[in-house]
């Protein structure tokens, strides 16, 4: 058995003529907190997207738990899925039934357990996070922080081996993102998990990670503990590590030389 | 020229793309892998699609058949064959109103209903969410959708048809005068079990197949945006109108193509 | 609870469905429950049987006795052979009884009129009505009385 759960080998995807990922090598260790960080745009929700299976890469590998997800049919990819879980930005909760049967769901559809098991496994992981009392709430009654946390049980329901959080902490206040900060950390250690964080919130992500990859341009630019990445000799990883607005990350998208462009006729 | 040509070209792509898209969202909702509680999701989706949709579709299919007695009544008395009223207006229910009318209410009411579910769905990433969670949203969410519309439409149409039927005999003998029993009997001495209660039928099904399959498609494949659900929904609404009118002509064709 | 509700009403509206299907069937196309037993079955031959059609009622006296259940045509004679279902209530039509296609208005519906006759023998089940008068095709007597009356300047 490895030491990596997620082995990301010579990864290369682009949408149109867009390259995003340009030969992208990388590995979660098991037991592990690793952040993914780097600038909006480089794909790093579909990095997410293409270890769950939802989006094939044009080539490369990657192999979850030692088994290759880009061949997988199907069926082994549902098969698989049941041991990862995943936290939406958006939370994804569902709308139409309450709480206490969203984090039911999971439960419901891959398990027989009796109707009081799944009660008290329910009220268990929503103990966990916090919010056992919201049980019969619906959706739509939580704040932006409560329904991350309820989405956040709903994701380890099963005891999932591996867990995806894409960007758990944006849009939260202060006291929301820290209870979110405690939550993973504690998760990761209580419940045995390997946790792959997607985010630009550097202070929250430099607190909880064991392991830090930075992307930019579809290539790993900087890899390390926080203490290494700090110290790094590379421009651009110190430029996103101190939130420098211009540098080698440009501030333009793109564009024509701005005078040709104002003042051109054409 | 060169360019037109193209442009043609990539459309014709473009257009291909969709139905390969929309072809296996059929495929794998039709015959992808149960999962645990089907029943009971599809049991809902009936409650949804056509036990909601009974109001509208008894409400019209009333005011449709005083009309189709009325107007039967004013131009077949001239010629005094007010007798013939009730067959004329059994057989155009039957063969073409019912199924025709049902399946444009059932696109505005039901099939936009399910586009925009979907497509919320989708924007808020619960499909995603469920396919992550190792369930099938194809499944789970389009299959009961996709089922509990062919099961609806047919039902919903011999409701129809006999709400019709009905309300023409209320306006025709009630109230225009017409002989019952020449009303009644002639109309069972012209309507066939088979060729036209039973083909009409065979058309609601074929019209469900399409509305149904249309409107959990534009669901899945819209653009995840507000203005995308919008324009999805009207897109449900739009072709499943125009393809209704265009398979009912060629059912009618091929089903009762006695016209050479 | 909610779920009972949505199974109850689901169950009404698919029995709802089929009352309307039973309400098709027997009120509209006129199927009888009691199916096709209790008939029997006579045959007839006209030389002209234009608007007639499967299940077009077979009656005697006005009174609906019966109804058609196939036409085919007998190419060597150029006649059509009529299929007639009987209710097995009248069971004397006697063996020179007429049959007549007649014409339910002006522009109404074809259908075969039984006349009884006076003979002692009666028709049994696929016994073949001798006495017959075809359709009076409407084109062809005013065809007729156009060319009498061409004739007759």
């Amino acid at each position: 058995m490895s030491d990596n759960l997620i082995e990301i080998e010579g990864l290369r995807f682009s949408r149109g003529d867009r390259v995003i990922f340009a030969g992208l090598d990388m590995v979660v260790p098991r037991g592990s907190v690793t952040a993914l960080m780097g600038p909006s745009g480089t794909g790093k929700t579909t990095l997410l997207r293409i270890i769950g299976g939802q989006v094939k890469p044009d080539e490369g590998s990657v192999r979850f738990d030692g088994r290759e997800v880009t061949s997988m049919s199907r069926k082994e990819l549902f098969e698989m899925r049941r041991e990862l879980g995943m936290l939406f930005q958006s939370s994804a909760l569902f709308t139409d039934i309450s709480v206490y049967e969203n984090v039911a769901f999971p439960v419901r559809v891959h398990t027989d357990l009796p109707q009081d098991m799944v009660r008290d496994l329910v009220l268990m992981k929503l103990n966990a996070v916090g919010l056992r009392g919201a049980r019969d709430l619906s959706p739509a009654q939580l704040s932006g922080g409560m329904a991350r946390r309820v989405a956040l049980a709903r994701a380890i329901a099963l005891d999932p081996k591996f867990i995806m959080y894409d960007e758990p902490f944006t849009g939260q206040d202060p006291i929301s993102m820290g209870v979110l900060v405690a939550l993973i950390r504690g998760l990761n250690r209580t419940l045995d998990m390997t946790s792959l964080v997607v985010s630009h919130d550097i202070h929250e992500t430099v607190s909880i990670a064991d392991l830090i990859y930075i992307i930019a341009d579809g290539l790993v630019i900087g890899r390390g503990s926080p203490e290494q990445l700090k110290s790094d000799s590379s421009t651009v990883v110190r430029q996103f590590m101190s939130g420098a607005p211009d540098g080698p990350v440009p501030f333009h998208y793109p564009a024509d030389d701005f005078l040709e462009d104002v003042l051109g006729v054409d | 020229m060169l360019r037109y040509l193209r442009l043609i070209g990539q459309e014709t792509l473009e257009w291909l793309a969709t139905l390969g898209r929309a072809g296996t969202v059929w495929f794998w909702a039709m015959f992808g892998l149960p999962v645990r509680g089907d029943f009971a999701l599809l049991m809902k989706q009936i409650y949804q699609i056509g036990v909601l949709s009974l109001v509208i579709i008894v409400l019209s299919a009333f005011s449709i058949g005083a009309v189709l007695a009325l107007q039967g009544y004013t131009q077949l008395a001239r010629i005094g064959a007010e007798g013939s009223v009730g067959l004329g207006v059994a057989l155009v229910l039957l063969r073409e109103l019912g199924p025709v009318v049902t399946g444009l209410l059932f696109a505005g009411r039901a099939g936009s209903a399910i586009t925009a579910e979907i497509g919320l769905m989708k924007a808020t990433d619960q499909l995603s969410g469920m396919e992550m969670m190792g369930v099938d949203p194809l499944r789970r969410i389009v299959a009961p959708r996709l089922w509990g519309g062919m099961i609806s439409m047919p039902v919903l149409t011999l409701i129809f048809n006999m709400v019709a039927i009905w309300a023409a005999a209320l306006v025709g003998v009630q109230w225009l005068g017409i002989d019952p029993g020449g009303f009644w009997s002639g109309m069972q001495d012209g309507v066939e079990l088979w060729d036209d209660v039973g083909k009409g039928t065979i058309k609601s099904v074929a019209f469900a197949v399409i509305i149904s399959w249309i409107a959990v498609f534009q669901g899945y494949d819209c653009l995840p945006t507000a203005e995308g659900i919008g324009n999805a929904t009207t897109r449900t609404v739009v072709y499943s109108s125009v393809a209704v009118l265009a398979l009912d002509f060629l059912l009618t064709l091929v089903m009762y193509g006695e016209f050479k | 609870m909610r779920m009972r509700t949505i199974e109850i009403s689901v169950g009404a509206f698919l029995l709802a469905g089929i009352l309307a299907l039973v309400f098709l069937a027997v009120r509209v196309s006129g199927v009888s429950l009691s199916g096709s037993d209790g008939t029997y079955t006579l045959y007839a031959r006209f030389d002209e049987v234009a608007g007639l059609r499967v299940r077009s009622k077979v009656s005697m006296a006005g009174v609906t006795i019966g109804r058609i259940a196939a036409i085919d045509v007998d190419s060597a004679y150029g006649e059509a052979i009529v299929t007639m279902e009987i209710e097995g209530k009248v069971d004397n039509l006697t063996t020179d009884a007429g049959a007549q296609v007649q014409t339910e208005g002006i522009l109404g519906g074809r259908y075969i009129s039984l006349s009884q006759g006076a003979d002692e023998e009666v028709l049994g089940d696929g016994d073949t009505v001798v006495n017959t008068q075809g359709a009076l095709v409407l084109e062809n007597l005013i065809g007729e009385f156009v060319t009498r009356m061409g004739d007759s300047k």
